[in-house]
């Protein structure tokens, strides 16, 4: 426990602010997570899977409508 | 598409076939440069006592070569064309696209003419004069800020995940750039960081692993995510497997850098984290890996024929083996091992070699048969090329692996009265064969490159003879 602790009062502005942008850096890529696996974004994620693909079809190498 | 277009759009493509063609171009001096010094470790009379082509001069022009030159124009050249095609919208500026060509080939240049003279910062991956690295944070902007323009000027409403890569890329590497590069100029060729001591390693390599991770993995990962399905003609068999790789690699990346100082003055515990955050990205570079493989799924017999695909799965394989191997040697008990041997070397020739000129190689042959419109003028040669490129990386790779686990081995052995076994010249000695075997297996992977060099030049010159003949044949 000795390796985990922590002097709070001697904290800097600096600290606190590293502490911040991690926490608030780690609930973001929570939210993700939480935003990917809800099944309700499933369908909407996956219809873009094809995304590249689809140009093929509508113009030419040159960026021509066909 | 998913907004169809009332007019006609067309791309701006010739600066994308200009970057194209300079990324072949430094893809053979690049590792040209790398096979001669490795041939100098192997055989140092080969410095000639020249100051301007020993290794520690033509090292960096190695590295630079490589990461910027070609890396740099691949990127670019990409970049620019994936953001046009999956926009359907062409550049918000060609003009700023050639300044951006321009730009960064002056850099180019100017790396040539300065890393030979022994004008070097002396940081990693980041050695150029601080003049240069303004004009670097200048050009770099100019093609981001196009980029980001280009993106919002788009005639879909979904922005392709290649393109959320692309950009991540270009926000984090003008952070990083900027931030590794603050320094007091003292003359024109002479500046001191503005860091000292244990902060200054802390930042170099906050720069150096991130470089690799947003530059070398996140930008190539939007190359993957467009030319496979594009090449396989398969859609991307997860694309919310796609966006979760985006965003862990985008949360993660920013914290591995201090696994490359364990066992230094560096706190421990940054280390630690270090480690710790290494292994959690195997995770998703996996998933991201195997998500490239699937999407092969239904179309796996395409790799009989098709050489252009073999290159960029055979990528995704190195991707996985380099993002499992790096996650390990993160791990400190590993890393007392592993630290300044040459497996270190062998771990990024897996990344440079299999997967970013892999991945590279592959989408430079489906661009061109794309951008000038026809065959390559010899799929046989792709092929010839593809198995020269895969001999050369495994053979410099292994070499390596195998010469990095022997030396650590050896520096670490001693004997029953606590004194070490070897000297540091017996491990040098014994290095010897594996440095040989490392320099054959570069000259294999450069002779792809010529090998490419000369299927594109020639591929080029055959549409130009086609299109020729169709104008007289019009004129007619």
């Amino acid at each position: 426990m000795d390796y985990l602790h922590t002097d709070w009062s001697a904290m800097t502005t600096n600290d606190w602010q590293g502490v911040f942008f991690t926490v608030a850096a780690f609930v973001a890529m929570v939210a993700v997570y939480v935003m990917v696996f809800n099944p309700k974004n499933k369908d909407a994620f996956d219809s873009q899977s094809d995304m590249a693909l689809r140009e093929e079809g509508e113009y030419n190498n040159s960026g021509d409508k066909k | 598409m998913e907004a169809t277009q009332a007019t006609p759009v067309k791309y701006d493509m010739d600066v994308v076939r200009w970057f194209t063609i300079a990324a072949v171009i430094y893809a053979v001096v690049g590792t040209l440069i790398g096979v001669y010094v490795a041939s100098e470790l192997a055989f140092p009379f080969l410095n000639f006592d020249i100051p301007e082509i020993t290794f520690g001069r033509l090292r960096p022009l190695h590295t630079n070569a490589v990461i910027f030159a070609f890396g740099g124009c691949m990127l670019m050249a990409t970049g620019f064309y994936i953001v046009q095609r999956t926009g359907a919208t062409k550049l918000w500026s060609n003009s700023l696209a050639w300044f951006t060509f321009y730009g960064w080939n002056l850099i180019i240049v100017l790396a040539v003419i300065t890393l030979p003279l022994g004008l070097s910062e002396g940081k990693e991956y980041a050695e150029l004069p601080w003049w240069v690295d303004i004009m670097i944070a200048v050009v770099w902007l100019s093609y981001g800020f196009n980029y980001i323009m280009t993106i919002g000027i788009r005639k879909t409403s979904h922005i392709y995940v290649s393109n959320w890569f692309t950009m991540g890329m270009i926000v984090m590497i003008t952070y990083l750039h900027v931030v590794n590069s603050l320094a007091i100029p003292v003359d024109w060729a002479t500046s001191y960081s503005i860091y000292s001591g244990v902060q200054d390693a802390m930042i170099q390599w906050w720069w150096g692993h991130n470089a690799v991770g947003f530059y070398l993995t996140g930008g190539f990962l939007g190359i993957m995510y467009y030319f496979i399905p594009k090449q396989s003609g398969r859609p991307v068999f997860s694309y919310r497997l796609s966006v979760l790789h985006f965003w862990t690699l985008t949360f993660g990346y920013v914290w591995l850098g201090a696994h490359h100082l364990q066992y230094t003055a560096l706190p421990d515990w940054t280390g630690s984290l270090g480690a710790a955050v290494s292994l959690a990205m195997i995770i998703p570079s996996w998933g991201g890996a195997m998500n490239g493989m699937m999407t092969l799924s239904g179309a796996w017999d395409k790799l009989r024929t098709d050489y252009i695909l073999r290159f960029l799965v055979t990528a995704m394989a190195f991707y996985a083996m380099s993002t499992f191997d790096g996650p390990v040697m993160a791990i400190k008990s590993v890393n007392a091992l592993s630290h300044y041997t040459d497996w270190t070397v062998g771990h990024v020739h897996a990344g440079a070699l299999g997967w970013m000129s892999m991945i590279s190689f592959g989408a430079i042959y489906h661009m061109v048969k794309k951008l000038w419109n026809t065959e390559m003028y010899s799929d046989k040669l792709v092929n010839v090329h593809f198995w020269v490129a895969l001999i050369g990386a495994t053979t410099y790779v292994v070499a390596m692996w195998v010469s990095g686990i022997m030396q650590g081995l050896m520096w670490r052995d001693y004997d029953e009265f606590g004194t070490l076994t070897y000297t540091f010249v017996e491990s040098v000695s014994a290095m010897h064969p594996y440095y040989v075997m490392r320099a054959v297996g570069g000259a294999i992977f450069n002779l792809g490159t010529w090998i490419m060099l000369f299927n594109v030049v020639m591929t080029v010159r055959q549409a130009g003879a086609v299109r020729g003949v169709n104008a007289v044949a019009a004129k007619a």
